[in-house]
């Protein structure tokens, strides 16, 4: 043991920068991997309570338009699973007649509803997870309003002229996420009365069963009922992955960046592992000459890395729980604190463990090479290695183009490529690591990026929603865009409900939008856009659930009979709930859902008095740029992408700096025989180092070009993957060539050569006489 | 004089265990002569030649090699100076497992002038058929013997025509018969001008150079003028007796 000891400290001592680098990466594998662990199981444990606590409904029906209380009711005893249901007012009142402290609501594209707390379920809850009890004069604001610093404790709101008072903030099992498009603000009932009549009511139709099993009979059930259904239907289900989605694309990023860190964390291990190895192949020899058993000498080197592995994987464990509370902020704010805190740090441990275990395993394998050294033969010559014949063919007498100390560069990697695979595998990865991020940034910021999820790539949009007769309404706004010499291409859509056969011969509501889908076209990622009038398009989720593809045909009830339209193709969609379909025909018959109008302007710089002067003229419509729709639809999703990609981009950096920094290091104890050799030579600290620089430009040029390449077809399809998870899949990055094809790799080289300058410094103390004076 | 060393000084170890291994010794070379060190093992003959060489910094005393105080020359100048006016072998070949035979050998003559390759492969080449391997260029240096690798060393140290070459015990890895063809191979190149100071604890080594120093306690002890050896083999012996008796003489 007291020997153990004494090597283990022997060895780092000789070696701490490549010790600690080691350790670093072992720590870093550990904290993330616990930190993964304790999201994997708050997450779940966290939207359980939430849920269990506000009583969340398994089952909401929008619907706009009026309700028919005693039919639902019947409805509702008659089906024996119903445990409860209610009726709930969602007072609907655009964003312009709500102001924070003055600043109003207008530009938001979220539904601002007002709602009076329930009494069975549905509860909305405060930050303690308790159920609010609202007094007169108060309002209990969405959290994400808060989160975005749009509202304070203690703000003056006012609604519609009524004046209240921020008194808290509403946890909303519902409405929380913000991919939900509606957000709930809780009032006092006689505050309630007062703002009634300036918004526009939509119900939501809200029901608890005994038992979630029934939920599919019973979806299927209401739709057959024929009961109110004007709105999206939401369940159960939706609601938990909505509360999951933006934590779990978290736990999914950290999974990612863990896996890397620990394949580095192995690459270390190995790479220094071996060195010393090569370092020792004399002394192996000796001591398996003299009889030393091959356990007792592996021991030896497995107590190093035991110790190493042993106090990073601690560091991280610690490092997790210092930073516990910030992985967790999302989750307790918008869902209180996660019980299950004993289990995650029980997992999480369990998680270090496995790694720790796995570095030991590894160690030992790579060790197994130590039956391969023979005991005469490592005395004898010392290490033995012969170059690869295209190696032994680049000689320096044929070289007159390049410098001879980059031509001795350039040789050394050609001749030990096994050597070099390590730093460049991970030059690779960073190269990938950076321009992944980068190019899917660009990608879904790009203005032409909207038609991927659904929505016309237009400059503005008119909403005709929520009021009656929507058809002729947005026929006469289309008629006066007509007419705006200003106005250079305009679409017309309206949506309207249908019935569709399924294969099961049930009948089942979908929304199809309806109009000329050429103007502003949409990108599919199967197919094209209906033309004809027996021809449909479905979005991802319909066509998914319909269970329907290209080519295939689906039965429609249009006027009252049936009609066969074919597929024609199916887009991704972020807009109304997903669940959209388009259509040429029309069916003046079928119940008018909303109209859509899209505008293209002849010039961007008269947009605001455009959206200004219409959203006048047509009160009823709700005009709001296109930027502004996908900047409120998926800005947030741009904004984590941008901070991904930065932070991708300096793990990436710190990575590639800290490989090179250890990879130089160890070939320069590893080659000091050759170092003080050119020495003796005659050569100088500085031709040798530009030696060492030239390995670097060569294996990062390579790295960074393969990575890139890697990056623009695997990293695309990989990025696609993540798109489709939002429904599309026909997906192709939007490059910056500038920030991509230069920046990026200029970065890396630079850092890369930054870290092999201080890398080789050690090329200065190699001296002659150590290394070869006998 | 092509190098003056007086009252050289060097130290190692740190706190108590600081000794100088040379203390106070002075040595002078003339141009062309064959110079031989001989000492007790650890009595800092490889020590004295580094010092002379500049590849380890002085302590006290003065070198001037060719004229010039090495140690007022900062690394670079020792490293210029080396390239163009030293030659070194030690007793293992230090050749670079990366090149084969030849691109060893010119390797430090490309690094100054590649335009002139091709004049540069023919002098090695010259100097690798002097030293009976010219059929060797070709091959990695695992493909040779160590003996063979030896030679390869002096034709490195060679290709600057330089104005000293050290060397180090070069035979002293070397089995008789290669140390012989070494000590002849060295010989001739004393005899074509070129200046030679050889470390070795080998009297059979020393016996063939004209003027051997021995090294005791950090100082030169005294100094043997054996006289240019012919190379006839009656004559070896009687040189090495002498030598022999003047070593016992003076206390080895
Ligand atoms: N770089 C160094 N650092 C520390 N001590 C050194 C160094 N070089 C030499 N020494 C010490 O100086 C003394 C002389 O060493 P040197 O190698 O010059 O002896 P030597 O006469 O060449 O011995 P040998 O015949 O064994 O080759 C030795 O005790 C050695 O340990
Ligand atoms: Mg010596």
């Amino acid at each position: 043991m007291q020997m153990y000891f004494s090597m283990i400290r022997n060895d780092f001592l000789r070696s701490k920068t490549t010790t600690l680098i080691t350790m670093l990466f072992v720590a870093a594998a550990a904290t993330l991997l616990s930190l993964a662990a304790i999201l994997v199981v708050s997450l779940p444990a966290a939207i359980d309570t939430l849920m269990t606590q506000a009583k969340t409904p398994h089952f909401t029906q929008m619907h706009a338009g009026e309700v028919d209380l005693d039919r639902l009711a019947a409805f509702a005893t008659e089906r024996s699973e119903v445990e409860d249901h209610q009726v709930v007012e969602f007072l609907n009142i655009d964003g312009a007649r709500i102001a924070f402290e003055g600043r109003s609501l207008a530009g938001s594209v979220q539904d601002n509803g007002f709602s009076v707390q329930n009494e069975n379920f549905d509860l909305l809850l405060d930050l303690n997870g308790d159920v609010i009890k609202v007094a007169n004069g108060e309002v209990y604001v969405p959290i994400a309003y808060m989160q975005e610093g749009l509202a304070g404790m203690g703000d003056r709101v006012d609604v519609a002229g009524k004046k209240l008072t921020v008194a808290g903030f509403v946890r909303d099992s519902q409405m929380n996420s913000l991919l939900s498009s509606s957000k709930r603000f809780l009032v006092s009932p006689s505050d309630y009365a007062a703002i009634r009549s300036y918004g526009s009511i939509e119900y939501l139709i809200e029901f608890r069963l005994d038992d979630l099993s029934a939920l599919g009979a019973f979806e299927a059930a209401y739709a057959d009922a024929g009961l109110e259904a004007n709105g999206p239907t939401l369940t159960y289900p939706l609601f938990r992955t909505l509360n999951a989605i933006s934590d779990g694309l978290m736990i999914a990023v950290i999974l990612l960046v863990t896996s890397l860190v620990v394949v580095i964390a192995f690459l270390c291990i190995r790479f220094t592992l071996l060195a010393k190895i090569e370092e020792d192949y004399s002394e192996i020899g000796v001591m398996k000459a003299i009889g030393i058993r091959l356990t007792d000498i592996k021991r030896i080197y497995l107590a190093k890395y035991i110790a190493v592995a042993a106090t990073g994987a601690l560091l991280g464990l610690a490092l997790s729980f210092a930073f516990r509370s910030m992985v967790l902020e999302n989750i307790r704010l918008y869902m209180g604190e996660p019980e299950g805190s004993t289990l995650a740090v029980v997992v999480g441990t369990a998680g270090v463990a496995i790694v720790l275990l796995a570095i030991v395993a590894y160690v030992n394998r790579v060790l197994n090479r130590f039956r391969t050294i023979s005991a005469t033969e490592a005395i004898r010559f010392g290490k033995s290695q012969d170059q690869p014949p295209s190696a032994r063919r680049f000689r320096l007498g044929d070289n007159r183009l390049l410098d001879t100390n980059v031509f001795l560069g350039v040789k050394d990697v050609l001749a030990r490529k096994k050597l070099y695979v390590t730093m460049l595998m991970v030059l690779v990865a960073a190269a990938f690591i950076v321009v992944v991020p980068q190019n899917l940034y660009n990608t879904i910021a790009s203005p032409s990026f909207i038609s991927y999820m659904g929505a016309a790539d237009s400059d503005m949009r008119l909403d005709v929603q929520q009021t009656d007769d929507i058809a002729a309404k947005t026929a006469a706004v289309s008629a006066a865009l007509e007419d705006d010499p200003s106005v250079s291409r305009i679409s017309m859509l309206l949506t309207r409900a249908f019935n569709v056969r399924t294969d099961d011969g049930t009948d089942e509501r979908i929304k199809v939008e309806l109009g000329d889908h050429s103007v502003f076209p949409l990108v599919y990622s199967q197919g094209r856009a209906p033309a004809a009038d027996d021809e449909i398009a479905l979005s991802v989720m319909n066509a998914d659930e319909l269970g329907k593809s290209t080519g295939d045909t689906l039965t429609v009830l249009v006027g009252g009979e049936a009609r066969s339209l074919t597929v024609t193709g199916v887009y991704s969609d972020v807009t109304q709930g997903g669940k959209t379909a388009k259509a040429a025909f029309d069916d003046p018959s079928a119940e008018v859902m909303w109209g859509v109008i899209n505008v293209e302007l002849a010039s961007g710089s008269i947009l605001e008095d455009k959206i200004a002067e219409y959203g006048e003229r047509f009160a009823f419509a709700k005009v709001s740029s296109v930027d502004e729709f996908a900047a409120q639809t998926y800005g947030g999703t741009i904004r984590s992408v941008g901070l991904a990609s930065g932070v991708s981009i300096a793990v990436a950096l710190i990575i590639s700096v800290l490989i090179t920094l250890l990879f130089m290091k160890m070939l320069v104890a590893k080659d000091r025989h050759s170092i003080a050799t050119m020495k003796a030579l005659g050569f100088r600290n500085a031709d040798i180092r530009r030696q060492y620089a030239a390995r670097s430009v060569l294996v990062v040029a390579t790295g960074v070009v393969s990575g890139t390449l890697l990056a623009n077809t695997v990293g695309e399809a990989l990025a696609g993957q993540v798109i489709a998870q939002f429904g599309g899949s026909s997906f192709g990055f939007v490059v910056d060539p500038v920030a991509a094809y230069v920046l990026s790799p200029l970065l890396i080289a630079v850092a890369v050569l930054a870290a092999t300058h201080f890398g080789t410094l050690g090329v200065k103390m190699t001296t002659i006489a150590d290394n070869i004076k006998e | 004089m092509i190098i003056t060393a007086t009252g050289i000084v060097k130290a190692f170890g740190a706190g108590d265990e600081r000794r100088n291994v040379l203390d106070g010794a002075s040595v002078e070379i003339r141009e062309g002569e064959f110079v031989s060190v001989m000492g007790p093992s650890g009595s800092g003959k490889s020590t004295l030649m580094f010092t002379l060489s500049g590849m380890d910094r002085l302590d006290g005393g003065q070198v001037l090699f060719d004229g010039r105080d090495l140690s007022t020359l900062s690394e670079n100048d020792l490293a210029d100076l080396r390239r163009a006016d030293m030659g070194f072998v030690f007793q293992q070949p230090t050749l670079l497992s990366n090149l084969n035979i030849l691109d060893n050998v010119i390797l430090a003559s490309m690094h100054d002038n590649r335009r002139d390759v091709d004049s540069i492969k023919q002098r090695a080449m010259t100097l690798l058929e002097r030293a009976g391997i010219a059929e060797l260029a070709d091959r990695d240096i695992t493909q040779a013997s160590g003996g063979q690798l030896q030679r390869v060393g002096i034709c490195r140290a060679l290709m600057n025509d330089p104005k000293v070459l050290f060397g180090d015990e070069p035979t002293g890895a070397l089995n008789s018969s290669a140390a012989d063809e070494i000590m002849r191979l060295l010989a001739e190149i004393h005899r074509n001008g070129t200046t030679i100071m050889l470390v070795t604890h080998d009297i059979k080594v020393a016996a063939r150079t004209q003027r051997v120093l021995f090294l005791l306690d950090g100082k030169i002890a005294g100094e043997f003028e054996a006289g240019e050896y012919r190379g006839a083999s009656e004559e070896l012996k009687d040189r090495e007796e002498r030598l022999m008796a003047w070593l016992t003489e003076i206390g080895f």
